[in-house]
C-alpha cells in the first residue's frame, strides 16, 4: 500500500472521518507520516521512511503517484473489502501489496515482467479457525479501471496462471513447465467499463478459464465526487 | 594298421583317458559342466569364472587348515571320506565334504574349457561347418544382451556413479579390447573430455545423453566441494527446433532436475539471455556477425556497419542495455548528437559520413532483431541455472538459428572467460566464477554450422576449457565437410557413442582393426567340411559394422583408444513414479516421455490440484499444468464484492 484516503483509513481503524484525521495529525508531528490532498475528497496519508523504518519496511518513501491514485485507491478499496469478509479473518489469509512484491524484484525487474496488483495467500492450516476450501491457495488480485485491450489482458492473464515462481526469483525459475502455477486462480475486480473487456479476455483462455474469477470493485473504489465509469 | 586308422586309435584314445578322468573327477567335472552352462547361458567371458574360482580360494584356505589341525597332515582325506558317503546313500554329506576342492577346480577347469571354446570358435576353427562359428557368436550376443538387460533392470544394480566417483553408462555387453566388466565404466575425467555421440532417431540417443549430463552434473559436484572447481554449467545447443526438441527439453529438465540440477532453464520458450551484458568490443563483434554479409565488394559495407555499429555501442553515456535502446541509436542524428561534446570529434566526423547508410544499418538490425524474437534481450544469464537447454529452430529457420547459435555462443565464451570482479559475480555471487565446470552438447549442429563451423566451435571451446559434446543423426550430420568430421572424431579425446545409425564403417574405422585368427576348413563333400584345413592372423575392425547396424534401441558401442565396449544404456529415472510407469526399455521404450507429475514434489501440490501431462509442443509462453476442479470461493467473494450480477458465467 503506497498510501490510502482518510476515509479508507477511518474504514480501516473502524473510526470516524475525524478520528482518522487526529490519528493522521499524530502520525504526521511524529514525523511518521505525511499528509496531502492529492485528489478529489479527502487528503492521503502514507508514511514517511521514519515512518517505513518505524513499521519494519524496507520501501522507498513518497507519496502515491499521482498519475496511480485512482489506482491506489480501488486497491485499497479491494482489500478492505475483502478483509471485511469473516471467511478472510477466518482463513488466516495475508495480503501481499504490489509495493512488497516491487521491492522484493529490486532492480531484477525486466521489462516484460508484469506484477499484479496483490497477491493473497491462504495457508493450509490458519492460526484460529478451520481452512477454507481454497486453503493452501495463492490469488492473484488485478483491479482494473480502465480498459485495456482484449490482446493485452489475455495476456497478462495467461503470464499471470502461468507463473510458478515467487516474484525476485531467478529468470529460469519464473516459469518451469511441469510445476504447478503459483497463481492458482486470478481475481479480476474491475470497474463497469472495464469489466466487458475482461470477460471478453477470459473467455479466449479456453481450459482456464476458471481460474479466473471477475468481480465489480466495490462502490469505495472510486474517488469520492467522481461518478463511476 | 593304416595310418588313418592309427590316427582314429589314438582319438578314441584320449577320448577314454578323458572321459575316465571326467568320471574320476566327477564332482569336478560336475562343477566345471555347471560353469560353462552358465557362461554360455550369460554370455560371460571365462574371467568371469577364474574370478569365482578365486574368490573359492578362501574356502579351500580354511579347509586346509581345518584338516591339517584335525589331522596333523595336509593330506586330503575328503575325496576317500566322500566316496564313502556316496555308498552309503549320504549325497548331501558327500557333496559337502568334498565340495572344497571340487568347486574351485571345477569352476577353474571350467574357465579353461570355456575359453578353449570361444577361442576355437573365434577361429573357426570348431563346430560342423565354418558358419558355426557365426551362429555361435549371434547366439552369444543374445545371451550378453539378454544378460545385460536384466542387469540393468535391476534396481540399483547400475548407480549413475560407482563407489569410486566414476560414471556408469550401463551394463556392459561385450567388450573389445577394453576390460571386460559388468558395468561400463567411464573415469569421470573422460566426461570432461570431448566426446561424440552418432545415433539415428529412436535408438536411445537422447537417453544416453541425458544420461551423460547427469553423470557430468553428478561428478562435478564433488570436485566443487573439494574447491577443485567452480559449480557445474551445461549448455545444450538443440539446433534441430521443433516440437521434439521441446519434448526433449521437457524431458531433459525432469530427468536433470532429479540427478540434482538447481536449475533447468529451456531457452528462448522460458527463459532469456542478454546480449548486451557482453563487454563493448565483443558486442560489437557478435553485433556484425549476427548480420549475413558478404565478402568482395560486400567488404566495404561490412565496414561500414562495422563502424556505425562501433560507434552505437561505443557512445559516451555507456553501451545499449536493450535492443530497444540499441536500434534507437542507429540514428544519424543520435549519433550525431551523443558525439557533439568536445573530444569526439572524430567519431562525430565518422558519424556525419556515414550518415547515409545508417537507415540501412538500422533496418537491418530491425529485421534480424524481430526475427530473433525476445530470447536474447534479457533479462538473464547463464549464472541463473546449471542447466541451459537452448532450442535453435535449425530446420524452420536456418538463418535465425544461425545468427543465435553465433550469439550464444559469444555470450557463453564471456560468460567463461569474464572474470570475477566483473558484474556476473557482482550480481549472481560465487556461482558465476570463471573455473566453472562447463558442458557445452551440441545436437545436430551442421544445420546451423554454415556460418560458425562445428570444428572452429570445437577449437574454440577447447581454448576456453570448456568441455564439448557433439551429437548427431549419423556421421554426416557431425559437420557438413568429411575434413572436419574426421577433425573432430580424431579430437574426441572422450570417445565415441555410437547408437543404431546405417552408416557407422568411419567410426568404427577411427577404432581400429584387431588380429584374428581366420581359418579354412576342408570341404569333403556338400555340406560336410573335415577338420583340415589352414589358419592366417589377419586384421578385422574391432566392432563388427553389422552388429551396430542392428543395435536395438538404448544399445550402444563406447568407441575409445582401440577398443569397444557393447553397451546397454540404463535410462535415468526422475523419480518413483516414473520409474514405475517405464523401467528401462519397457513397455514405454527407452525414449518414452515422462509423466509431468513425475517431478512434482508432493508437498507442494496442493490436494486438489491435478497435474496433466506437459504439453509436447510448448507454446511460447508456456503454462503449467492445468488446474481443474478448483473449489468454489463464490460465498467469499460475493461477500466481499457483490454477486457477480450481470457478468457471464
Amino acid at each position: 500500500m503506497y498510501g490510502l484516503q482518510l476515509d479508507q483509513l477511518a474504514e480501516l481503524l473502524g473510526g470516524t472521518l475525524r478520528q482518522a484525521r487526529a490519528l493522521a495529525a499524530r502520525w504526521a508531528s511524529a514525523g511518521l507520516a505525511d499528509s496531502a490532498v492529492l485528489s478529489l475528497g479527502p487528503p492521503w496519508v502514507w508514511l514517511t521512511r521514519a515512518g517505513l523504518q518505524a513499521c519494519g519496511l524496507r520501501y522507498s518513501a513518497g507519496p502515491p503517484a499521482l498519475a496511480r491514485i485512482e489506482h491506489i485507491r480501488a486497491v485499497t478499496a479491494a482489500r478492505l473489502a475483502l478483509q471485511s469478509v469473516p471467511a478472510y479473518r477466518d482463513g488466516g489469509a495475508h495480503w501481499r501489496s504490489e509495493r512488497r512484491l516491487h521491492a522484493r524484484l529490486g532492480s531484477h525487474r525486466g521489462a516484460r515482467d508484469h506484477l499484479p496488483d496483490a497477491e493473497v495467500h491462504w495457508p493450509d492450516v490458519p492460526a484460529a479457525g478451520t481452512p477454507p476450501d481454497w486453503a493452501g491457495e495463492c490469488w492473484a488480485i488485478e483491479a482494473e479501471l480502465t480498459p485495456k485491450t482484449v490482446a493485452r489482458t489475455t495476456a497478462i492473464m495467461r503470464e499471470l496462471l502461468a507463473r510458478t515462481g515467487d516474484y525476485g526469483c531467478p529468470a529460469a525459475e519464473a516459469r518451469v513447465a511441469g510445476l504447478p502455477p503459483r497463481h492458482i486462480r486470478a481475481v479480476y475486480l474491475c470497474s463497469p467499463a472495464a469489466i466487458g473487456t475482461v470477460l471478453r479476455a477470459r473467455e479466449s483462455l479456453g481450459s482456464r478459464t476458471n481460474r479466473i474469477e471477475v468481480r465489480l470493485l466495490p462502490a469505495a473504489a472510486v474517488l469520492p465526487g467522481r461518478t463511476p465509469a | 594298421m593304416s595310418r588313418a586308422a592309427g590316427r582314429l586309435a589314438v582319438r578314441a584314445l584320449t577320448a577314454a583317458a578323458v572321459v575316465a578322468i571326467a568320471i574320476g573327477l566327477l564332482p569336478v567335472t560336475l562343477v566345471a559342466a555347471i560353469g560353462v552352462a552358465a557362461a554360455w547361458d550369460g554370455g560371460w567371458q571365462p574371467g568371469r569364472l577364474y574370478r569365482a574360482a578365486a574368490w573359492c580360494l578362501p574356502m579351500l584356505a580354511v579347509w586346509l587348515a581345518a584338516t591339517a589341525i584335525s589331522r596333523h597332515s595336509l593330506a586330503a582325506a575328503s575325496p576317500q571320506l566322500a566316496w564313502l558317503a556316496v555308498n552309503r546313500g549320504n549325497y548331501v554329506t558327500a557333496a559337502v565334504l568334498i565340495a572344497p576342492v571340487a568347486v574351485p577346480a571345477g569352476l577353474l577347469a571350467g574357465g579353461l574349457a570355456w575359453s578353449f571354446r570361444l577361442a576355437s570358435m573365434a577361429a573357426q576353427a570348431a563346430g560342423r561347418s565354418p558358419a558355426a562359428a557365426v551362429s555361435f557368436d549371434d547366439r552369444q550376443w543374445r545371451h550378453q544382451v539378454r544378460a545385460a538387460k536384466a542387469l540393468i533392470a535391476a534396481p540399483g544394480a547400475v548407480p549413475l556413479l560407482t563407489r569410486r566417483g566414476d560414471f556408469a553408462g550401463g551394463a556392459v555387453i561385450r567388450a573389445v579390447g577394453h576390460p571386460a566388466r559388468e558395468l561400463s565404466v567411464l573415469p569421470a575425467s573422460r566426461l570432461r573430455s570431448h566426446q561424440i555421440v552418432i545415433g539415428a532417431t529412436g535408438t536411445g540417443k537422447t537417453t544416453l545423453l541425458l544420461r551423460l549430463w547427469a553423470g557430468y552434473l553428478a561428478t562435478a559436484r564433488p570436485r566443487q566441494a573439494a574447491g577443485q572447481a567452480g559449480p557445474p554449467l551445461i549448455v545444450v545447443l538443440d539446433c534441430k527446433g521443433g516440437a521434439d526438441a521441446r519434448r526433449v527439453a521437457d524431458r531433459a529438465r525432469r530427468v536433470l532436475r532429479s540427478a540434482g540440477a538447481g536449475n533447468v532453464a529451456v531457452w528462448p520458450d522460458e527463459a532469456c539471455l542478454s546480449l548486451w551484458t557482453l563487454p563493448g568490443r565483443q558486442l560489437i563483434t557478435t553485433l556484425v556477425d549476427l548480420i549475413e554479409h558478404g565478402t568482395g565488394g560486400a567488404a566495404y559495407y561490412t565496414d561500414v556497419m562495422e563502424a556505425v555499429v562501433t560507434l552505437a555501442v561505443e557512445a559516451p553515456r555507456g553501451p545499449p542495455t536493450s535492443t530497444a535502446d540499441f536500434l534507437a541509436r542507429l540514428d544519424a542524428g543520435w549519433l550525431g548528437q551523443a558525439y557533439s561534446a568536445g573530444g569526439y570529434e572524430g567519431q562525430a566526423a565518422l558519424a556525419r559520413s556515414a550518415a547515409r547508410q545508417v537507415p540501412d544499418i538500422a533496418l537491418r538490425f530491425r529485421t534480424l532483431f524481430r526475427r530473433l524474437g525476445p530470447g536474447l534481450d534479457g533479462p538473464g544469464g547463464f549464472a541463473d541455472a546449471s542447466v541451459w537447454y537452448c532450442i535453435l529452430e535449425g530446420t524452420a529457420e536456418v538463418a535465425v538459428a544461425e545468427a543465435q547459435a553465433r550469439a550464444l555462443v559469444d555470450l557463453l565464451a564471456s560468460f567463461v572467460t569474464q572474470a570475477p570482479a566483473t558484474t556476473v559475480l557482482a550480481t549472481k555471487g560465487p556461482d558465476a566464477s570463471p573455473d566453472r565446470q562447463v558442458l557445452l552438447a551440441v545436437d545436430e549442429f551442421s544445420a546451423v554450422a554454415r556460418r560458425l563451423p562445428i570444428w572452429q566451435l570445437f577449437e574454440r571451446a577447447r581454448s576456453l576449457g570448456l568441455s564439448v559434446q557433439v551429437s548427431a543423426q549419423s556421421w554426416h550430420g557431425l559437420a557438413a565437410r568429411q575434413d572436419d568430421r574426421y577433425r573432430l572424431a580424431a579430437t574426441a579425446e572422450g570417445g565415441i557413442w555410437l547408437l543404431g545409425t546405417p552408416h557407422p564403417d568411419p567410426v568404427i574405422a577411427l577404432a581400429g582393426q584387431r588380429a584374428s585368427v581366420e581359418t579354412s576348413r576342408e570341404l569333403a563333400g556338400r555340406l560336410r567340411w573335415l577338420r583340415h584345413g589352414s589358419s592366417r592372423l589377419r586384421d578385422k575392425p574391432a566392432a563388427d559394422p553389422e552388429r551396430i547396424r542392428g543395435f536395438e534401441p538404448g544399445q550402444a558401442a563406447y568407441i575409445h583408444h582401440g577398443g569397444v565396449t557393447f553397451t546397454q544404456i540404463k535410462p535415468l529415472g526422475a523419480g518413483p513414479a516414473w520409474q514405475a510407469s517405464a523401467p528401462g526399455p519397457g513397455p514405454g521404450g527407452p525414449n518414452a516421455p515422462f509423466p509431468a507429475s513425475a517431478a512434482l514434489p508432493a508437498s507442494t501440490v496442493p490436494p486438489h490440484v491435478a497435474v496433466a501431462p506437459a504439453d509436447p509442443g510448448l507454446p511460447a509462453n508456456p503454462v503449467p499444468p492445468e488446474v481443474p476442479r478448483l473449489p468454489d470461493v463464490s460465498s467469499l467473494l460475493d461477500a466481499a464484492f457483490g454477486p457477480p450480477a450481470g457478468l457471464k458465467p
